[in-house]
């Protein structure tokens, strides 16, 4: 009996695990429970003035009120089996009804708490199911607890999760067990077959999966097939597929069940697909956003924005500004309205492009920004030291070397240009109205910069600086210069120092203006000291020896022009430039 | 010995819903017992010492927290398994309930599988 018993147990757990095996009810449990069993069956007996006895099938008595044989005896039957006997006198016949009664009524509670119990299980397994599911983020994840929770409550051997691209028009599998029986490409190489499963949006048991099994999506072992679709309101997203060995293993209740876990995936699915889209295109408005700030800051440099402490160019406001010291350079095409003229307007901005896309990295590589392109010319800045500057300037006429050597395979003219450097203070500032900003500056430097670049014309020199820069280098000894005066500037009343260097030369000229520079210097001296003629003197002594010495030329013909005509009366030392 | 086990809460239901999950145990032996509230409880547990009480927190009539308290604390009876049952989302009892003795503590809706795991592994069945 027992073993009987374990049997069907066993065989009841193996069909649905999470079902609870119903006890048996006995004669035994129904009065022994705290239930008024005893009281009425002994009420009863009064009334009809019964002695009786009960027992169960093996004799034991359970409930009596007189231990004396009796002559009656009637069965109490239960499920068509005896439970046990009431014996007692003919009137106990009413205490066996009354027995078979409450075992038939106890028969229905446990029925009817067995089936609330059950659904209290689902209740339990939908729970957790949600708890699961909020917990979980992304779409693949969600598939894969869902999938895994599905086949574990259904029991499936394998089983698919797949979603519907209406973009590329595919299925794509979002998760699978057992992946031997759905395999993406083949689904969507039958796409047809499955389409009409997977978007008719319904769920259920397959009753033929012969022409699935002929198309080898599943595999021939395959007996049984249930599906649910993945939807939210009436849009499809995909489906859930089960599939079991074991042929007829799905029934109503199963359908139900992975009904309801689709349902809670679907939303959980269409939620995080959303937060995804969302979060792809949050991303794709931040690399726009990143272009165009990348895009900006080539306008307005970053350094400019920084000098004024702030981080984004969205940070400006109308008026910030910062005060200075920097270096100050300006670059110039030399004879450039007339090399224009030979260019159209095409070639000449081609031509300028091609020039600057060359000059900006050299600037930048010295901790410098270009501040402004002012067509031919170019003016730059430098917060830290005049020897950034100086460094950049003489790579520019280098590069510049570099540029003229392949302009001169091509036949073209060699391009000269003056850099000239001035270090002071400067304001940097954002000025403008609410509506068109523009990054400025406002410093007298940058005038005086613009005319120590003009000076390059006059003095045929290639780079040159004042005073102010050069007081500021502290490794003088790296660079080739030559002081070349003072000079005043046209509009300004105090005249200034300026310097050469010619560090830029070809390696002959380097040799040749460091071997002249005794002379060179001697000339500058006693020209300060208004000695002409020695002056003169001197200067000739480097251009013999130097005829390519432009600059000791024109000290020579300005020497030799004041010698002629006469010291100037105002300050004589000083060379006054007649143009800006 | 006579096991004996009661179950306590002031919802029918969950009452029903227990014995049925239970219910196995009485093949076993065991005998149940069951209470609608906390003082019928706490007479219960006085009178028969139960090895194992399922006891609901929120209750009329000295709650769940209080049996126990009374139980461990004042008849000191520390053989009786008590498994304190709270709605989910009120864990923060948790504490509570180990300040007042408790032995076990699950949240309903509880999973049948294992509260019945639970009860024979201290009932040693």
């Amino acid at each position: 009996m027992k073993k009987q018993k374990k049997f069907w147990v066993y065989k009841f757990y193996l069909k649905n695990k999470n079902k609870k095996r119903m006890a048996k009810i006995s004669l035994k449990n129904i009065l022994s429970k705290d239930n008024d069993a005893i009281s009425i069956v002994n009420s009863l007996a009064i009334q009809l003035n019964a002695d009786f006895c009960i027992e169960d099938n093996y004799g034991k008595i359970i409930l009596s009120n007189n231990e004396r044989a009796f002559s009656f005896q009637y069965p109490v039957i239960y499920q068509n089996e005896t439970a046990g006997f009431v014996k007692g006198n003919e009137k106990s016949a009413f205490i066996a009804e009354l027995l078979m009664h409450i075992l038939n009524k106890e028969s229905e509670r446990k029925k009817l708490g067995t089936e609330v119990l059950n659904l209290y299980q689902e209740i339990n397994l939908i729970f957790n199911f949600s708890d699961k599911l909020a917990q979980t983020i992304g779409a693949t994840d969600i598939s894969k607890i869902t999938l895994d929770e599905a086949a574990h409550v259904i029991k499936a051997k394998s089983g698919v999760v797949v979603l519907w691209d209406e973009e590329i028009k595919r299925l794509r599998v979002e998760a699978s067990k057992d992946e031997s029986f759905f395999e993406e490409e083949k689904i969507n190489t039958e796409l047809p077959l499955l389409i009409d499963i997977i978007l008719s949006g319904q769920s259920e048991i397959l009753s033929d999966i012969s022409a699935l099994q002929n198309a080898g999506i599943i595999s021939p072992e395959i007996k049984s097939v249930i599906y649910s679709a993945l939807k939210v309101k009436h849009r499809i997203m995909g489906a859930i597929i089960l599939a079991d060995n074991e042929p007829d293993k799905y029934t109503a209740g199963s359908l139900k069940l992975l009904t309801t876990l689709a349902l809670q995936s679907s939303s959980a699915i269409e939620s995080s697909l959303l937060y995804e889209k969302n979060i792809r295109e949050a991303q794709e408005k931040e690399a726009a956003m990143r272009r165009i700030f990348d895009a900006t800051e080539k306008f307005v440099p970053y350094q400019f924005i920084k000098s004024l402490g702030h981080e984004l160019i969205t940070d400006v406001k109308l008026g910030d500004q910062v005060e200075k010291i920097v270096t100050v350079l300006f670059t110039d095409i030399r004879n450039y309205t007339s090399l224009s003229e030979l260019m159209t307007p095409e070639e000449t901005f081609g031509f300028i492009c091609l020039f600057n896309a060359r000059m900006g990295p050299i600037i930048r590589k010295h901790n410098g920004f270009i501040n402004q392109y002012l067509g031919d010319s170019i003016m730059a800045i430098f917060p830290g030291n005049a020897s950034d500057a100086l460094l950049a300037a003489i790579d520019i006429q280098k590069e510049l070397q570099n540029f003229n050597k392949i302009r001169q395979e091509k036949n073209k003219p060699e391009i000269q240009i003056g850099v000239g450097m001035h270090t002071g203070p400067l304001i940097m500032g954002i000025t403008g109205d609410y509506d068109r900003m523009d990054a400025c500056t406002i410093s007298d430097t940058v005038n005086t910069a613009s005319r120590v670049e003009s000076l390059t014309k006059h003095y045929k020199a290639s780079i040159l600086l004042s005073d102010a820069s050069l007081r500021q280098i502290e490794n003088t000894d790296d660079f080739k210069l030559r002081n070349l005066g003072f000079v005043q500037l046209k509009g300004k009343l105090s005249s200034i120092n300026v310097h050469e260097c010619f560090s830029c030369d070809d390696e002959t000229e380097l040799q040749k203006k460091s071997a002249t520079l005794p002379f060179f210097n001697d000339g500058v001296s006693f020209y300060l000291n208004k000695l002409f003629v020695n002056a003169n003197d001197a200067f000739k002594s480097v251009i013999e020896i130097d005829p390519d010495d432009r600059t000791a030329r024109f000290f020579y013909n300005h020497t030799l022009k004041i010698i002629e005509s006469g010291v100037p009366e105002n300050n004589p030392g000083v060379i006054e430039m007649e143009e800006k | 010995m006579e096991q004996k086990l009661l179950i306590v809460d002031d919802e029918a239901h969950i009452r029903m819903l227990l014995e049925q999950t239970l219910e196995e145990l009485e093949d076993d032996g065991v005998n149940f017992y069951s209470a609608s509230n906390g003082e019928e409880a706490y007479e219960i547990i006085k009178t028969e010492n139960p090895q194992l009480v399922f006891l609901d927190v929120m209750m009329p009539k000295m709650n769940g927290m209080e049996v126990c308290r009374k139980v461990k604390m004042e008849l000191e009876l520390k053989d009786v398994f008590i498994v304190l049952l709270t709605a989910k989302g009120q864990e923060l009892d948790r504490q509570k309930g180990h300040e007042v003795g408790a032995d076990l503590y699950m949240t309903k809706p509880f999973d049948p599988e294992a509260i019945l795991e639970k009860a024979k592994e201290i009932l040693g069945l």
